[in-house]
């Protein structure tokens, strides 16, 4: 497989030796209720000097909460956690890198990285040392970078160099241990390459890293050993990667017993081609210079690469920004919108997989969720009774167990917050159903469930246009695929058969 | 060789190149920082736009009236700015943390009420009464930072609570009645000269900026500040002490309040229930023409300054024309609309 060549597995050391380093850290049957909910029940974890480790479980394991424990935010409610052998110990010497940065946009990289060292509000805050202090933490990480960016505002960094700056800050603080949730989430394939072998080097040097990821081509890659939770109890307590495979970390995390390549085989064939059954079939036609595409109903057509490109192209079709570059036919009249209300209205669904920023709306309760796009579709004006209905026929549909339909989201885990997202769109099913990443940050089981429900959503006539950054699930279903070069030019449409992670690859440039 | 580089652009380099680079030495310590010209033209672009924009005001008044750039009345437009400016930079540091403070120009209003009963009625010496004035300040801005930092209401509720209180108390204590000050030596405090040669109300000013300026930008308490408006969770899990932070913030401006009160008072001898209606606006008025954000963040000290002593002379401006005094909000309210258009451009642009 391609994936092994380019990721070259990460060369454990010797087992002997991580074996023999001191834990640096020891959480010894953690406890944790939240109210009557218990979320951690005697959940270990030990982690070695040196050592990158995994830290796996599905979504509600309990990996969040633990997290937040060991770094201090949350008390634990029984268990001990300590650091180098000893429970009173520097909250500094961990530090957590989470996905939601904890940055200071408006501040320089190298006040980020140096004012948590300062204690005294009355000394100056400038000066060549807390520059030297940055400077030196910073070049552990990337040497052009801590050469470059030091003055720079940390709002105007992208995301990729944030998450070096929260790094080269663990690193300044003092820390030892550096915990990762989901480093890679928002990355794309050649940041994340860059990231692993930034957390290698840290490694070599005696940092011991803990990473949580749903990915497991990455976890293959970067991981030395791994812990598996499930419903916030350790099932697996630090094997080497090298003695557990694929199957048995599926099985450990409690999902469904397929894995994503077994999956990826099964797939397709039940579902690829039903657009002959559709009557009042939708034809899609786009252009971009040399690139020519062609979908119908029921066509599932993916995006491939860097964010740049396909972003252009989504934000076309969803009215966000028409773009100059791309002309777009439907059924053989322009498709171009001035706002995404026109576009929703004219048939055009949206599923993102940044829930929190560009998809929940956190402060309404899941009905209003759920009918917030039939709501603009149908120009309503008035709440109605029949949208009770509406919804509560979708959450069936998508087995989405939610104590009430008022309920908040905030009370759905993250991978049921995705297919509340998705649910929007089942009751109306619109012409052309546009997907952001809409498996970022879910687990295995959550995905496979949202690619069913994509699935049947084609198979009812939709098109679905999928950008991911995940090229075994562009392989898994879609019908063809337009890659994108890094600097977001299409380079070539991939027509079904010929996809899989290494033509996607090449394609895409990505593999570097 | 920027690998790292926004555009996306060079994504293909690998991290052996930027390694391999970094010890050739063609990466490493290149000029930390670029030179302090430079340096300080960028940091203060804002306030030199600003700037300009006030002298090119005054000389377009001056072809019109051509005693506005007279000794006397840039003097005038000093003495007219100096409580602004002053109220305004307590304004500045809650604006910076994210919050906004309402009840500026009411606490002006008591504190002016109260410092001139106590010398009236209650018969005190100046300083005294200076003091218990302060104290005016201190305590509002005492409530005003303890129900937002440990209680955790929203700063517009707080203060537009207490910016009715002190508004209405300011009519209670004399029930209404104007109090004119009869204290001799009163007037030293705003026209006085501690250090000869230079007026009070201007050597306040110079104080409080050159002491607002280099804390915000030299102390860590300054960075501080601005930490806790760039993301007041983040920061709190860095450790910065965010309410001890969010708490000074409404005391200083409270205190400073009160401070610009006295100052004018001891100008105008004469205790107004209303001295401090306008004020409040203007001074987050000064503070967003400066280049703060309401959402926190960002906002200098000589951008506030620079903001009060536009605002006043506009004001002045449209008195020496001749200009109805009723325009005068419509014509400020336009130059903060031009500002804060220049400003999103600008950022737009870059």
């Amino acid at each position: 497989m391609w994936l092994e060549e380019a990721l070259p597995a990460h060369s454990p050391r010797p087992e002997v030796m991580i074996e023999n380093s001191i834990p640096v850290l020891e959480c010894l049957d953690i406890e944790k209720s939240f109210g009557a909910t218990s979320v951690l029940k005697r959940a270990r974890l030990t982690v070695k000097t040196g050592e990158i480790h995994a830290l796996l479980g599905g979504n509600g394991a309990g990996k969040s909460t633990l997290i937040r424990i060991v770094s201090g935010s949350i008390p634990a409610d029984g268990g001990s956690v300590r650091v180098a052998g000893a429970t009173d110990f520097q909250q500094s010497s961990i530090a957590v890198v989470f996905q939601e940065l904890a940055l200071l946009p408006h501040l320089t990289v190298a006040e980020n990285i140096d004012l948590p060292n300062r204690k005294n509000g009355f000394a100056p805050a400038g000066g060549r040392k807390p520059y030297e202090a940055a400077f030196n933490a910073l070049s552990q990480i990337d040497g052009v970078l801590a050469g470059t960016v030091l003055g720079t505002l940390v709002a105007d960094l992208d995301l990729h160099q944030r998450q070096l700056v929260e790094i080269a800050r663990a690193l300044a603080s003092g820390a030892r241990l550096i915990l990762l949730d989901e480093p890679t989430a928002n990355l794309t394939f050649g940041e994340s390459e860059r990231l692993f072998a930034i957390m290698r080097r840290l490694a070599r040097s005696g940092i011991s890293l803990v990473i949580v990821s749903h990915r497991m081509n990455e976890i293959r890659a970067i991981a030395d050993v791994c812990t598996i939770l499930r419903d916030g109890k350790t099932v697996v307590d630090r094997k080497p990667m090298a003695s557990i495979d694929d199957e048995q970390i599926v099985e450990a995390m409690g999902q469904k017993q397929l894995t994503e390549a077994e999956q990826a085989k099964a797939g397709p064939t039940a579902s690829r081609r039903p657009a002959q059954r559709v009557t009042n079939a939708t034809r899609l036609a786009l252009a971009h210079g040399a690139i020519r595409v062609a979908a119908a109903s029921g066509d599932i057509l993916g995006l491939a690469g860097a964010p740049a490109g396909p972003g252009t192209l989504l934000d076309h079709l969803t009215g966000v920004r028409p773009s100059s570059e791309w002309e777009i036919m439907r059924d053989g009249r322009p498709l171009r919108f001035a706002s995404p209300s026109q576009a929703v209205r004219a048939g055009i669904g949206y599923v993102t997989g940044d829930r929190a920023n560009k998809g929940i709306l956190s402060s309404l309760p899941i009905l209003d969720n759920i009918v917030a796009a039939t709501r603009v579709a149908r120009r309503r004006l008035f709440a109605s009774a029949e949208e009770v209905g509406a919804a509560s026929r979708s959450l069936d549909r998508l087995s989405i167990k939610a104590s009430s339909i008022d309920a908040m989201p905030s009370s759905l885990s993250g991978g049921t917050q995705q297919k509340l997202l998705l649910a929007r769109w089942l009751d109306d099913l619109p012409d052309i159903l546009v997907l952001e990443e809409p498996t970022r940050g879910v687990d295995i089981g959550t995905k496979r469930d949202i690619y069913d429900i994509v699935r049947q959503a084609a198979a009812s006539g939709a098109i679905v246009v999928w950008w991911s950054t995940e090229f075994a699930e562009l392989a898994a279903v879609c019908n063809s695929v337009i890659s994108f070069d890094l600097s977001g030019r299409p380079v070539e449409v991939l027509e079904e058969g010929y996809i899989t992670e290494v033509t996607l690859a090449k394609a895409t440039g990505m593999a570097a | 060789m920027s690998v790292l580089n926004k555009n996306g652009q060079n994504r293909e380099a690998n991290v052996s190149d930027i390694v391999a680079a970094h010890h050739s030495g063609t990466a490493a310590r290149p000029a930390l920082r670029a030179g302090p010209l430079v340096r300080g033209f960028k940091t203060y672009r804002t306030e030199i736009a600003i700037a300009v924009a006030i002298i090119l005001i005054e000389v377009v008044v001056s072809l019109w009236i051509p005693q506005a750039l007279s000794l006397g009345n840039v003097a005038n437009v000093a003495q007219a700015a100096a409580p602004l400016v002053i109220m305004s930079l307590g304004v500045l540091l809650v604006v910076i943390t994210g919050g906004i403070d309402l009840s500026v120009g009411s606490i002006f209003s008591l504190t002016g009420m109260v410092t001139g009963l106590a010398m009236s009625s209650g018969g005190m010496d100046w300083p005294a009464a200076c003091l218990l004035g302060l104290g005016v300040g201190l305590a509002v801005g005492a409530v005003n930072g303890a129900l937002v930092t440990f209680v955790g209401l929203a700063p517009f509720v707080v203060t537009l609570i207490t910016y009715a209180v002190a508004g209405s108390l300011s009519f209670v204590i004399t029930n209404g009645q104007s109090i004119a000050i009869l204290n001799g030596d009163f007037w030293l405090l705003n026209s006085g000269s501690i250090v000869p040669g230079i007026v009070n109300y201007l050597f306040y000013s110079i104080v409080f900026i050159a002491i607002a300026e280099l804390a915000l930008r030299r102390l860590v308490l300054g960075r501080w500040v601005y930490a806790v408006g760039s993301n007041d969770r983040a920061a709190r899990l860095l450790g910065i002490p965010v309410n001890g932070v969010r708490f000074s913030v409404y005391v200083f401006s409270g205190l400073l309040a009160s401070f610009s009160s006295l100052i004018s008072l001891s100008y105008i001898s004469n205790a107004e229930t209303t001295a401090g209606a306008n004020l409040m606006l203007q001074a987050i008025a000064a503070c967003v023409i400066g280049g703060a954000s309401l959402f926190g963040g960002t906002g200098s000290a000589i951008g506030a300054m620079l903001g009060a002593v536009m605002i006043t002379v506009i004001q002045n401006g449209v008195n020496l024309i001749g200009i109805n005094s009723f325009w005068q909000g419509s014509v400020t309210g336009l130059v903060i609309l031009v500002a804060v258009l220049v400003d999103r451009v600008a950022k737009v642009r870059s």
